[in-house]
C-alpha cells in the first residue's frame, strides 16, 4: 500500500439546484474524518456551498446538460476545493432526460460511508420505493467494498469510481476499480451447503439479487447494474 | 454503528444501533471477540458466552456484517456457548433469509423471549 498525504474526491453533477444539498451532505461527510474546528466546517461548508450555487445557478444557467464539477483535495494542513462549471453556452432543458452523478474516491473502507451517503441521498429525489433504495444502496455498498478491497485492495494511489445514471424508468450505476479483475464463474456460490457458513463471498450474490440487472465488463473491473422502478415481466 | 454492552445475569447482551456497512463489521467482530476472548479468560469458571445481538436499531446490513454474524456463531457454538439475535427488523431478516442463514439462527422478538432461549439451547 503507498504511502500518500492527499486525497481526492471527486464529483460531478448535473447542474439543478437540487444537487446543492448534495454537495453539503458529501461535504461535510468528508470533514468529519478532518479535525478541522466545528466553526470551520461551517464556514467551509457555506463556502462550497456558495461556490456550487453560482457554479450551477450562474455558470450553467440550471442547465441539467451542463455539468458542475467538484474537486476535494484533502492534505495534512490544508483543504483544497476546485469547483468547474460550463457556462456560457446555453442548451435548452427539454430534451434531457438522464441525469449523471459521478463520484470518484480514492481506495479506503471509510468512504463506503460516502457512498452510502451519496446515494441515500440522491435515492431521496427518486420515486423508487423505500425497500428498492434500500436494495440499491446496500449494492452499491457490497459493490463498492469490492471495488476498494478486493479490486483496489485498499491502496489509497487507486481510485475507485462510480459514476449513476438516473432515468425516468431506471437507475443505472457503473463501478470501475483500477485492480486487476477477476471472472464471475470462478466466485463460489454462496448457497452451495459447503460455503453456506463462510464468513464472506456474498457481496456479488447480493447485488445479483438486489438488482434488475448485473454484468461485468473490462475483465470485472467495471460492473454496470440496473435497477428499474417497476420491475420488468420475467 | 454503535454498540452498547450490558448484563443480564450471565447473559452478555450487545444493542447494536445504526448501520452495519463497510468498515463497521470489524468493529463488530472486534467487540464479539473481545467478549470471547472475556469468557476464555475465566475458563476455572466454567462459564459460556451467551451472547444477545439486539438489532433492533439496525436498518442495514451488508455482507461483511452477516459474514461476522456467522463466524461469530460458529466459534461461539464450538466453544460450547450460544448466540441468539433479537429482534431483527425487515431488510436485515431478509438478508439472512436470502443467505438461507435463517435455519443456523435462533431470532427472537422479545428480550425475554431471548433470554429464556438462550438458556435452553
Amino acid at each position: 500500500m503507498g504511502e500518500r498525504t492527499e486525497q481526492v474526491i471527486t464529483l460531478s453533477l448535473p447542474s439543478s439546484m437540487q444537487h446543492v444539498d448534495l454537495l453539503k451532505v458529501i461535504v461535510s461527510e468528508i470533514l468529519k474524518e478532518t479535525n478541522f474546528t466545528e466553526d470551520i466546517h461551517e464556514q467551509i461548508n457555506l463556502a462550497v456551498i456558495e461556490a456550487g450555487t453560482n457554479a450551477t445557478k450562474h455558470g450553467n444557467k440550471e442547465d441539467p446538460g451542463k455539468k458542475t464539477a467538484f474537486q476535494l483535495i484533502l492534505a495534512e494542513e490544508k483543504l483544497t476545493i476546485v469547483t468547474e462549471d460550463e457556462g456560457e453556452e446555453f442548451t435548452p432543458k427539454e430534451t434531457e432526460t438522464e441525469q449523471v452523478v459521478t463520484l470518484s474516491l480514492p481506495s479506503s473502507m471509510q468512504h463506503v460511508y460516502l457512498l452510502d451517503v451519496v446515494v441515500s441521498e440522491i435515492l431521496k429525489e427518486t420515486d423508487f420505493t423505500e425497500d428498492m433504495q434500500e436494495q440499491i444502496n446496500l449494492a452499491v455498498i457490497e459493490a463498492g467494498t469490492n471495488a476498494i478491497k478486493h479490486g483496489n485492495k485498499e491502496d489509497p494511489n487507486k481510485t475507485a469510481t462510480i459514476e449513476l445514471i438516473l432515468a425516468e424508468d431506471k437507475l443505472a450505476i457503473a463501478i470501475r476499480d483500477e485492480g486487476e479483475g477477476f471472472t464471475r464463474r470462478e466466485v463460489a456460490d454462496p448457497l452451495d451447503p459447503e460455503n453456506l457458513l463462510k464468513s464472506s463471498g456474498r457481496g456479488l450474490f447480493l447485488i445479483e439479487a438486489y438488482m434488475d440487472s448485473v454484468t461485468y465488463e473490462a475483465n470485472g473491473t467495471i460492473i454496470k447494474m440496473i435497477k428499474y422502478k417497476k420491475t420488468p415481466e420475467p | 454503528m454503535q454498540v452498547n454492552l450490558r448484563h443480564k445475569g450471565s447473559i452478555t447482551i450487545l444493542d447494536i444501533e445504526g448501520n452495519i456497512i463497510g468498515p463497521d463489521s470489524l468493529a463488530l467482530k472486534a467487540i464479539i471477540d473481545q467478549q470471547i476472548q472475556v469468557v476464555a479468560n475465566e475458563a476455572e469458571h466454567e462459564e459460556k458466552l451467551n451472547l444477545i445481538l439486539n438489532m433492533e436499531r439496525v436498518q442495514m446490513m451488508d455482507s461483511s456484517g452477516l459474514g461476522v454474524l456467522v463466524s461469530s456463531h460458529t466459534t461461539i457454538r464450538r466453544d460450547g456457548g450460544n448466540v441468539v439475535l433479537l429482534n431483527l427488523g425487515g431488510n436485515v431478516r431478509s438478508l439472512i433469509v436470502m443467505a438461507k442463514l435463517m435455519t443456523i439462527f435462533d431470532c427472537y422478538n422479545t428480550e425475554a423471549e431471548a433470554i429464556a432461549g438462550i438458556i435452553q439451547t
